[in-house]
């Protein structure tokens, strides 16, 4: 659906993106993540010809950005970031004239509203005045203007950018379930909405891209299971027994209060290490008051790719 | 040309839905009919040569109102959507950048010619009632109907140009208000510098909206106004398309 080669984007002083290439299929829904001011808005920008590449090459179903952007424009259904409306027009009345900017024949218009209305559970403020609208109903109204023409393709800027936790997750519902009928690209920095909505995560920072794969498989690619156990006994014989065991690859020490202490115990997370650390108490005679697992998660996925970056 | 006219009614409509253009309209209006009066009534007292007509568009009142009109028609068409970001949405729909620009000069146009509709009607009704058939003649009614509407034209590419460069309507009113001042003084210093037999003299009449106004009011149908003026609009307007293209690679 969306093929990107060595796209590139450059300005006075600054790459902004620097020659990334990615594929989206037909019907995946996929995360674009990044820290901000990666990229992801000027990539999408350049997929939806709102700007052009200063080199490479982008093409939505096969047609060119730069020569058949009219063609690619017809395919997208696009969410700009921070979803701006014409605040002095009625919710129906806007996308109504968004429909037939974008081609709807004028006769399917008003089965089309209704349709993209109902969609995004617009009915009750569909003749009220965008103005008047909460941010939430904004959104939504953004969201019904990318998807009233059906397109095959939704680009999706931050689409729960400023929403409220709630809202986050009905927005959240609502993509998955136009996921089953349109491919999906959407940008973010907020990583759980991608870890449950999307097939695929593409990583971007500093306009480069780090990453592309499931979240499953970018979760488990980090290989570090974080345990922190607080134990009480011989400091120096606990931290050499727990260096020891199989798998650990590194322990750090906190101070506690009266004899207590905090293990930070990474290990390559292949082997069971709490069942170990456990056992080994009991063999020592050592008192366990604490032992807590951090699964890892996309988050610290993404942190390790992006830190990894600043640091070299 | 489907999306021009979807451009066009839906600038037309949130002009004509704003009480703003109301109130411009209404104090043009009525400026120039206090002008009109004003000019009536010192045809009366005492003997001023030339149609009323004549008198009415050469006079440095209207001027004044009427080129303070078009940065208030123009400044909203893109700066406006740069401003709130709709820009994007609109140029990322299937729309050719000269749909886009076409829709929204048109409706600007269309606004002044509401504008400008009352000030005309002045004079027919001058007519009827007062029944002065000497008061001036069809051909000045109609040729200021013509020059008018041929500087209307040049002055909203203008403002559209204005519009285009900056996402700030201040900013593109000023732009317009100083772009349709220079050219309009700009005539009047064809007396200034140059001598009526200079090279030059001739140049300057061909550009001077002072010296088309002159002719037209008084009947005299000319065609190189029209020439002059619709030109430069085109011209002025492929400028405004090459600006609204350049954000595209600009760096």
């Amino acid at each position: 659906m969306i093929e990107v080669s060595q796209l590139t984007k450059r300005y006075v002083g600054h790459t902004a993106v620097d020659r990334i290439s990615f594929t989206v299929d037909k019907g995946e829904i996929v995360g674009f993540l990044g820290p901000n001011g990666a990229g992801k808005s000027t990539t999408i920008r350049m997929l939806t010809c709102f700007l052009t590449p200063s080199s490479g090459r982008a093409s939505v179903d096969g047609f060119d950005v730069e020569k058949d952007s009219v063609k690619v424009r017809q395919r997208i259904g696009y969410m700009p970031e921070n979803v701006p409306l014409y605040t002095d027009m009625r919710v129906k009345e806007y996308l109504r004239f968004r429909a037939a900017l974008k081609g709807m024949e004028t006769k399917k218009l008003t089965s089309g509203v209704d349709e993209a209305v109902e969609t995004c559970s617009l009915k009750e403020v569909q003749n009220k005045m965008i103005s008047t609208l909460s941010k939430g109903y904004r959104q939504r109204v953004g969201l019904a203007d990318a998807l009233v023409t059906k397109p095959d393709l939704l680009i999706l800027d931050e689409p729960t950018n400023g929403l409220d936790p709630g809202q986050i997750r009905q927005f959240r519902e609502l993509i998955k379930d136009l996921g089953k009928r349109h491919t999906i690209f959407l940008s973010t920095h907020i990583l759980p909405e991608v870890e449950m909505t999307c097939n695929r995560v593409i990583i971007i920072n500093r306009g480069k891209i780090k990453a592309s794969d499931t979240p499953r498989n970018l979760i488990r690619r980090r290989e570090e299971g974080d345990l922190t156990v607080e134990v009480n006994g011989n400091q120096g014989k606990v931290l050499a027994a727990l260096k020891k065991l199989p798998g650990v690859t590194s322990v750090k020490e906190e101070k506690s209060e009266k004899g207590w202490n905090r293990y930070l115990i990474d290990s390559n997370g292949k082997a069971d290490l709490g069942e170990k650390i456990f056992d080994l108490a009991v063999e020592r005679s050592w008192k366990i008051r604490e032992m807590s697992r951090h699964d890892a998660t996309l988050e610290d996925a993404f942190v390790d790719l992006v830190r990894k970056e600043e640091e070299s | 040309m489907r999306t021009t006219a979807i451009i066009y009614m839906k600038e037309l409509r949130s002009f004509f839905l704003s009480p703003f253009a109301f109130v411009v309209m209404a104090l043009f209006t009525f400026i120039n009919g206090w002008l009109f009066i004003s000019t009536v009534n010192a045809m009366r007292v005492t003997t001023i040569p030339y149609s009323l007509v004549y008198n009415v568009f050469s006079s440095g009142w209207f001027w004044m109102g009427f080129l303070f009109i078009f940065p208030v028609i123009t400044m909203r068409l893109f700066a406006e959507e740069k401003k709130t970001g709709t820009f994007e949405g609109l140029m990322t729909a299937p729309v050719r950048t000269g749909e886009v620009l076409i829709g929204k000069y048109g409706a600007a146009v269309t606004v002044y010619l509401a504008m400008l509709a009352p000030l005309l009607l002045f004079f027919p009704v001058f007519k009827m009632v007062t029944g002065q058939e000497d008061a001036f003649h069809s051909g000045a009614q109609w040729g200021s109907a013509l020059i008018l509407i041929l500087v209307g034209i040049f002055n909203i590419a203008i403002g559209t140009l204005a519009s285009a460069v900056t996402a700030n309507q201040l900013i593109a009113a000023m732009l317009t208000f100083v772009g349709v001042m220079l050219h309009y003084f700009f005539g009047f210093f064809v007396g200034f510098a140059t001598l009526p037999d200079s090279k030059w003299a001739a140049g300057m009449d061909y550009v001077s909206t002072v010296q088309h106004v002159q002719l037209l009011t008084q009947g005299l149908i000319d065609s190189r106004p029209f020439v002059y003026y619709l030109t430069f609009s085109a011209l002025i307007l492929s400028v405004t398309w090459h600006v609204i293209e350049s954000r595209k690679w600009r760096i």
